[in-house]
């Protein structure tokens, strides 16, 4: 195979993933430098390195309080998702019959659904229930969209572990649930690791929801602090913006080196077998 | 007999799943459509009106523009983001190396980062005299690049939003691309090199064709999806400038939590349910007929 197309196309796709990286290093750029500095100079090296402008944008939107706001949503929407949803994947694994197929296809149509659709209603609900301005008001309604998919995948997992496993459990005197529990779900933990990541990811990035639930500025989650800093501070101080940007993306970053393989590999999961 | 602990086992474990979905969802589900028929302000009675709220909102030319651009994205989506997604996910799976293997991550990484700090990113690099952009042609002095408010004129918004959507979420569709391409038997493509066919003739002729289905599921994502438009510009732009970025999400939201017009707000919810469920289910019919032809 001639080399020349191979040097060309590697080279293009360098460029593309480049373009994709950019902006988040060119913030660094801007956030150590004072105003001034960077209005007569913004691409220069900066004079010094400043902390000034993260600890500015940290404590405008109180980035610490929306940390841990984010973290409870997060962990309750794994906490509420992921059990039911393997519950409900290995009854419809194995225990096949009219109903319990009926009753997957009701929750399989709940994967189409999405939350805008209802937005006025759950709403409406959640007031009623008094979870409007609660942080659980938003990872119950997420718990019942992200059920669908993660129980789906369950399903799909269950159904590829052999009959036999369940078998030997049930010959050596183990009841439905002591199978379930003892033998099977240890069996699930990557589908288990992978739900949990993903379902935390979900949580985590999660923006309408939390617009519409939260009204207490404590309550607000890292992405409303993201957006009431985008309206309220703005780029007219471009470095303290910067800064904004460096912090707010930094957790979802290294969140993603971390587990990046996983990550993939979750997504691909969900759209291969769909 | 019948095994009743068996029974009471699926009833037991079906039941946390099936609360949350009934609660949240088949519920709301529910109450959009009877809300879409009623004129429902949050405040005093709720009165039937039928399809009023439905008419209303085809006389209304906020929704028809939103409704303009939803499906002006869905195109554009599937004509740019999805040839552009198909590029890149061939060139990294037939041009593997050292330095194209890591690049896979480095494409979807983007797509993990949650649409408010996409929108900021969007912002930062787009503001008016700060931006990278701006700052950028000051360097340069091209003073006709300095001047263009990306997010501000009505006839570059759109597209402005279009293009960070395009940055953030293009790399799903190169991850499940890559997948797909990485499914063909190595022999099909060694079938191609004998014949002469060289890795473009390959990609037109042989790969494009076996991958029609997760082409078409593609395309099914970036139609449904962008029919629930929401976040991107409505964080970046709050629709305008007047309603060149608006959507039908954006109109959604704003006539349920700031004019409290509910009932309308829930037609909304209708037709965004129903033209998504219109696009699936005739991208799904074009695919069996297919598959009963061969």
């Amino acid at each position: 195979m001639r080399k020349a197309p191979v040097v060309i196309v590697t080279a293009v796709l360098a460029v593309l993933a480049l373009g994709v990286v950019l902006p988040l290093f060119l913030p660094l750029f801007f956030v150590f430098k004072t105003r001034l500095e960077f209005a007569y100079d913004p691409w220069g090296l900066p004079q010094a390195i400043r902390w000034e402008n993260f600890a500015g944008a940290w404590e405008a939107i109180r980035i610490g309080q929306g940390l841990l706001n984010t973290l409870y949503v997060s962990l309750g929407a794994i906490a509420c998702t992921v059990p039911p949803a393997a519950m409900a994947g290995y009854v419809f694994a194995r225990y096949r019959s009219k109903v319990t197929e009926f009753v997957f296809y009701a929750v399989l149509a709940g994967y189409f659904v999405p939350v805008l659709m209802v937005l006025i209603p759950l709403y409406r609900l959640s007031s009623k229930l008094g979870l409007t301005n609660t942080l659980p008001g938003l990872f119950l309604p997420m718990a019942a969209f992200g059920i669908p998919f993660w129980t789906i995948i369950y399903r799909s997992f269950f159904r590829s572990l052999p009959e036999e496993l369940a078998e030997a459990a049930r010959i050596d005197g183990a009841g439905h649930a002591a199978t379930f529990f003892l033998v099977m779900l240890p069996l699930a933990k990557p589908a288990t690791f992978l739900a949990a990541l993903l379902c935390f990811i979900g949580a985590w990035s999660d923006y309408l929801l939390s617009l519409i639930m939260l009204n207490d500025q404590n309550l607000f989650t890292m992405q409303l602090r993201v957006a009431q800093f985008l309206n309220n501070y703005g780029t007219s101080n471009m470095p303290r913006y910067a800064a904004g940007v460096v912090i707010s993306a930094a957790p979802t970053l290294l969140l993603y080196i971390l587990g990046h393989r996983w990550i993939l590999k979750g997504t691909l999961a969900g759209a291969l077998k769909g | 007999m019948r095994d009743w602990r068996g029974i009471g086992f699926q009833v037991l474990f079906l039941f946390p799943a099936v609360a949350f979905l009934a609660v949240f969802m088949y519920y709301p589900i529910e109450e959009t459509f009877r809300l879409s028929l009623t004129r429902s302000t949050g405040l005093g009675d709720e009165a039937y009106v039928g399809l009023q709220n439905y008419a209303r909102l085809i006389r209304d030319a906020e929704f028809r523009a939103g409704l303009v651009n939803v499906l002006a994205w869905a195109f554009w989506s599937v004509m740019i983001q999805i040839p552009y997604s198909f590029f890149v996910a061939y060139s990294l799976c037939l041009y593997r190396n050292r330095f194209t293997a890591p690049l896979r991550a480095i494409f979807f990484l983007a797509n993990v980062l949650p649409s408010a700090i996409t929108a900021m990113l969007g912002s930062f690099m787009f503001a008016p005299r700060y931006g990278v952009i701006a700052t950028l042609a000051a360097r340069l002095k091209w003073t006709w690049l300095q001047r263009i408010d990306f997010l501000g004129d009505p006839d570059l918004a759109f597209w402005s939003v279009f293009a960070v959507a395009t940055w953030a979420y293009t790399g799903f569709g190169i991850v499940y691309l890559m997948a797909n391409i990485e499914q063909i038997p190595r022999e099909i493509q060694e079938a191609a090199e004998i014949d002469g066919a060289n890795r473009w003739q390959y990609a037109w002729h042989v790969v494009i064709p076996m991958l029609s289905y997760p082409l078409r599921i593609l395309a099914i994502l970036s139609t449904v999806g962008s029919l629930k438009l929401f976040d991107l510009p409505y964080l970046l732009t709050r629709g305008g400038p007047g309603y060149a970025t608006t959507t039908l999400g954006i109109i959604l939201y704003q006539q349920g939590f700031t004019n409290w017009q509910y009932g309308r707000a829930a037609a909304i919810g209708v037709v965004i349910f129903l033209l998504s469920l219109v696009f699936t289910v005739a991208q799904f019919s074009i695919q069996r007929k297919e598959g009963e032809l061969r």
